[in-house]
């Protein structure tokens, strides 16, 4: 899996879960998270294998997979509690497919996603704490607890649009500058076989659509 | 767009992330999840605002995947926020609140259709229970999933509005000044 292109990972993980919601349920539902949890098992669906780039073996894929299934067992819960037999089927197996097919995806996602977001949650406890230290309560009324918010979240954001121009300076020295035509050193592989089954993915999605929307009693 | 544009997209939507994270300090029942894209959209138009809001949805969707539908809402919030600020209403409180107590009604009509076609209304627990809140008064499940969505939604975008109405008169004129939109949002320009 960790072989595939960036794309290809993407074009599976965008498709699977739009097929879910296409195709009719429940079987449509069942497929796809029959493909996207079997997807869970393929050695080096997990961050950490990327990482170290050892052979990943099927452990790995069964911790993967234990994450998906937990992530998706408190909805399948709430919608026994609020709908009939049927309904949670045909959703739980919609959602089962999105949640294995993200789980997996995180692998290709992680790397490139915002490296920010840790930095300022961080951040963001260290002011509550400081706050505290200066006698800041969160109790209390409504009043004071949003006088708290504010106490917590100005100096959070301002600290944080005063890093705008860092990066924008970092990202200028690197060379990413409107115009230019980035050449990576060592692009990733992108055999003509994985742009075809990326293609293949988008007509099978446009073919689900057309065909949930003309074909009557497709539904 | 500009370099400093393209970088305050990810800071925005952290910012969004981390409030929303951090805002259980103080015990309200708020999501803080639109503070980013507001921001970005008052301090520098639609486009980045859009852009932050689809990231935020983005990564909110790697934690929970029920969000990714939501992107909707982050995208009608930046097109808001944007007539709000070419309307000058962030210089002040009095009148950025009553334009987020406007958003968070449109915010929850949006929200409604998506939450009860796509999900049954059965999304995240706050949610889910202000629904079945709904309907334990005997609302119509349509009505039901909207009274959900309109408690969660009303007070949240009315307070973002105003965290973001403070943040754009706190920073400093310099700083302001380098984003295109901020001093107009203000009313300084």
């Amino acid at each position: 899996m960790s072989r595939l292109h960036p794309f290809t990972l993407l074009a599976i993980a965008g498709a699977l879960p739009a097929l879910a919601w296409i195709l009719a349920a429940p079987v449509g539902g069942g497929w796809t998270a029959t493909v996207a949890l079997a997807l869970t098992l393929t050695p080096g669906a997990s961050p950490r294998v990327t990482s170290t780039g050892s052979s990943p073996g099927w452990r790995t894929g069964l911790v993967v997979l234990r994450t998906a299934v937990l992530t998706v067992a408190p909805f399948w819960l709430f919608l026994l509690l609020l709908h009939d037999v049927p309904t949670t089927i045909a959703i739980g197996l919609r959602i089962t497919t999105m949640v294995a097919s993200f789980v997996w995806l995180v692998a290709y996602l992680l790397a490139a996603t915002l490296s920010a977001v840790p930095l300022l949650k961080a951040r963001a406890q260290r002011i509550v704490e400081a706050q505290r230290c200066r006698g800041l309560s969160p109790r209390g009324g409504i009043g004071a607890r949003l006088r708290a918010l504010r106490a917590l979240a100005l100096p959070l954001v301002l600290s944080a649009l005063h890093e705008v121009d860092e990066r924008a300076l970092a990202l200028e020295t690197r060379g990413l500058v409107p115009g230019i035509r980035r050449t990576p050193l060592a692009p990733p592989p992108d055999p003509a076989v994985e742009r075809a089954v990326r293609w293949v993915l988008l007509l099978a999605c446009l073919f689900a659509l057309v065909r949930r929307f003309v074909v009557p009693g497709f539904s | 767009m500009s370099i400093r544009l393209l970088a305050l997209i990810p800071v925005a939507a952290a910012i969004s992330l981390a409030l929303s994270a951090a805002v259980d300090a103080v015990a309200l029942p708020l999501f803080l999840d639109t503070t980013g894209t507001i921001l970005a959209t008052a301090l520098a138009g639609p486009a980045v605002g859009i852009a932050t809001g689809v990231m935020t949805s983005a990564v909110n969707t790697l934690r929970n995947p029920t969000f990714w539908p939501f992107v909707v809402v982050q995208i009608i919030v930046a097109l808001y926020a944007w007539l709000a600020a070419r309307a000058g209403l962030f210089r002040s409180l009095r009148t950025a609140v009553p334009a987020g107590l406007g958003l968070g009604v449109i915010a929850s009509v949006t929200s409604t259709p998506i939450s009860y076609f796509v999900f049954g209304c059965t999304t995240t627990g706050g949610i889910a229970l202000a629904t079945a809140l709904g309907r334990a008064l005997g609302l119509p499940p349509l009505g039901a999933c909207f009274f959900g969505s309109f408690l969660s939604d009303f007070g949240d975008k009315a307070v973002t509005f105003a965290l973001v109405t403070s943040v754009l008169h706190g920073l400093p004129r310099r700083t302001a000044a380098r984003f295109p939109w901020a001093l107009r949002a203000i009313g300084a320009a």
